[in-house]
Parts: C-alpha cells; sequence; structure tokens
C-alpha cells in the first residue's frame, strides 16, 4: 500500500478493505457519507477487525483505539466514512 | 486479524501493553468491542499484559452448533491460556462473562489469581432475583414490540425466544426490527440464534451454588447502582471467602457501556490493590 495522502485514495483502498477483510461489497458503493452501522449494518467489531487489516496492509501502527474510544463515547454509536477518512489521513 | 486454534475453534483474540496477565471476557450477544468502546483495553495495559477475545458464536470466533454452557465456555478459556503460554490469570467478566469466569475458577483454580464480576447472574442462583424490576428490559421489550417481535418479561435471559422471533421476521420487520432496537450486526445475532446458546446459558451445568461458594481467589463483585441483581451481589459478598463489592453509579447491567470511566477506575483500582503475581503465597 503505497502512501495515501488523498482522501479519494484512501476511499479507493477503504472499498477494498471492506471487500476483502469484511466481506463488504454493498450494491451502492460505499462513499463519504456511507454510515458503518446504519448504512452498512456492521458492528463495532467489524471496526476493531477493520482498524487491524489496515494496519496489515500499511504496515504501520494507527492508534484505532482512540477511535473506538471516540466511538464510545457517543450516544448514537455510528461512524461515517469521511470520519475514518480523516482519521487514517492524520495517521498514515 | 489475530486468530489462534484452541479447544477446536478458531478464537479471535486482541492482546495489549505488559505485566500481570487479565484476560477479560464479554458477556451473550456481545464481542470484544466493548473493551475498546470502554477503554478498558488501553487503560490496563499500562500495567497489565491484557488479552481480551470473542467468546463462541460471537464476534469473529467460530460458532460451533453446540456448547455454549459455562462449562463449555470455560474450557475454551483455558484452552486459550495454554495456547497463549498464560500461566495465571486475573479474569474480568460481564454478565456471563463473569459466570464463565466463576466457572474457570472452579474447574482451573491454579489458573486464575483474582476474579472481577461485572454484574453477573447465575443459573444456579437464578431464583434470587426478580427480572420485572430490570427497566432497561422494559424498554428493549417495548422497541421490539413496535417492530413486531413479543419477548417475555419473566424469562428476559431467554434468549432462545428472542432467537427464535427474530429468526422467523421476514426482511421488512427484519429492517423496522433492526432500526427500532439499534441492533448493529444483526446478521451475528442471527448467526448465534442458531446454535444452542440460548438453550445452554440457562444452564448451571456443574458451577452450583456450593462451586461458586468455593471461590477463594480475590473477587470484586462490581455491580451497577441500579443492577436488577443487586441480590445477586449481596450474595457473593456474604458468601466468598473474599469478595468484597463496589457499585458503579449511572448504571444498571451495562456498566462498560453506561458508564465506562467508572467501570474502568473500578477494575483498575482492585486490580492494583492485589498482590503482585510472583509475590503471592497463599494464592491457591
Amino acid at each position: 500500500m503505497s502512501t495515501l495522502t488523498s482522501e479519494a485514495a484512501i476511499l479507493a483502498e477503504l472499498r477494498c478493505v471492506f471487500r476483502e477483510s469484511l466481506g463488504v461489497d454493498p450494491v451502492t458503493p460505499i462513499d463519504p457519507a456511507t454510515r458503518f452501522f446504519a448504512d452498512l449494518g456492521l458492528g463495532s467489531i467489524d471496526a476493531v477487525v477493520l482498524g487491524e487489516a489496515i494496519q496489515n496492509r500499511s504496515g504501520r501502527r494507527v492508534p484505532f483505539h482512540q477511535l473506538l474510544a471516540e466511538l464510545g463515547l457517543r450516544a448514537q454509536r455510528d461512524l461515517e466514512i469521511s470520519e475514518l477518512i480523516a482519521f487514517l489521513k492524520r495517521h498514515l | 486479524m489475530p486468530r489462534i486454534t484452541a479447544n477446536g475453534l478458531n478464537i479471535h483474540v486482541q492482546q495489549a501493553g505488559s505485566g500481570p496477565d487479565v484476560v477479560l471476557i464479554h458477556g451473550l450477544t456481545g464481542d470484544l468491542s466493548i473493551w475498546f468502546l470502554s477503554r478498558t483495553i488501553p487503560v490496563l495495559a499500562e500495567t497489565h499484559r491484557v488479552t481480551a477475545y470473542d467468546l463462541r458464536g460471537h464476534g469473529y470466533t467460530d460458532a460451533p452448533a453446540e456448547g455454549y454452557t459455562s462449562l463449555d465456555h470455560a474450557r475454551d478459556l483455558i484452552g486459550l491460556l495454554d495456547v497463549l503460554g498464560i500461566a495465571r490469570a486475573r479474569l474480568v467478566g460481564h454478565s456471563f462473562g463473569a459466570v464463565i469466569a466463576v466457572h474457570a475458577a472452579v474447574i482451573a483454580s491454579e489458573r486464575v489469581d483474582a476474579l472481577v464480576l461485572s454484574d453477573p447472574y447465575f443459573p444456579a442462583l437464578r431464583h434470587l432475583e426478580d427480572v420485572s424490576r430490570w427497566g432497561h428490559w422494559q424498554n428493549f421489550r417495548r422497541q421490539a414490540e413496535d417492530a413486531g417481535v413479543t419477548l417475555s418479561s419473566d424469562t428476559w435471559y431467554d434468549l432462545t425466544t428472542f432467537f427464535d422471533q427474530v429468526r422467523q421476521l421476514d426482511d421488512e420487520r427484519l429492517l423496522r426490527f433492526r432500526q427500532a432496537v439499534g441492533l448493529p450486526g444483526l446478521k451475528r445475532v442471527l448467526r448465534l440464534a442458531g446454535t444452542t446458546c440460548g438453550r445452554d446459558s440457562k444452564l448451571a451445568d456443574g458451577l452450583s451454588a456450593e462451586q461458586i461458594a468455593g471461590v477463594l481467589q480475590p473477587c470484586l463483585a462490581l455491580y451497577g447502582a441500579n443492577s436488577p441483581f443487586l441480590t445477586t451481589a449481596d450474595y457473593l459478598i456474604e458468601h466468598l471467602p473474599d469478595c468484597r463489592g463496589r457499585r458503579i453509579p449511572d448504571a444498571q447491567h451495562r456498566a462498560p457501556e453506561e458508564n465506562p470511566e467508572g467501570f474502568v477506575v473500578a477494575v483498575r483500582e482492585f486490580l492494583e490493590s492485589l498482590q503482585p503475581a510472583e509475590n503471592c503465597e497463599v494464592c491457591p
């Protein structure tokens, strides 16, 4: 996985990781507004596994536990792909 | 994604930190993500080697069709400790995870240093509790009813009925149900529903009141201030030789979700109060 600096590149990579690691490949492609739980029907355990997959592919340690802790603080526990992209852009 | 094979199963495991071993055990229909959402893992990893895993039938661990009593889960846990090279551990279990922790202490006492029991009810102690007091369950029932799923009030722990009903919902009602109760990962619940988990979770399978009271290790009976199971909490404190109690404010049955900061502080303080593992001369 080459250095990802643009959001478009990160999104493309995420679509790949979702498909290969989580078996998620919806008919309507994943875009920044897609919500992890409400739209993709995933759970927080999938966020844990996603974080693991991204670290394995990038070879970089990414502090996913911070993202999960933030998720834990929200009353409506959901995450938009755009937030995930922004988080990865900061840390990759 | 780290998976290890133990007791014939592929088990999803996460580990962090270094120090004395602590193993985190989630409850039924949950998974190890709660230990990230609540920050239990990063906080305990400052002073411990923390291991969290998904129970059989849950998360990313295999889901065999049968074998879901606390004894079955306890054997998985001991198998996991063997494969990971963990000689002894402090066990932190939530709800049925705490029942599993106690059962592990009964069948393999030499592997368990201490136990944090977060809001468990025990099949063998079920007669102590009046379940209609659980307000959270009543809300859940109302939401489920709005979506056409009727859940019993007297056997709230009767996951079998819940699972059976959810499995019979057509696509449209399933969507409404999912939206009404906000259950993420419904597919995973349906997978669990296809196992004997609901039936088996009601069985003591050898974990009698006498066995529970025979646990000698230091225990913390950690219950939400508004838990429906405070009679069980008092029972544990009174009958186990070395069990203290603590209440978590602003929590009912699900403290790691309802008051994660309160939960983590209580767990950390209890673990810090223990003798260092290496210096423990009186551990059984």
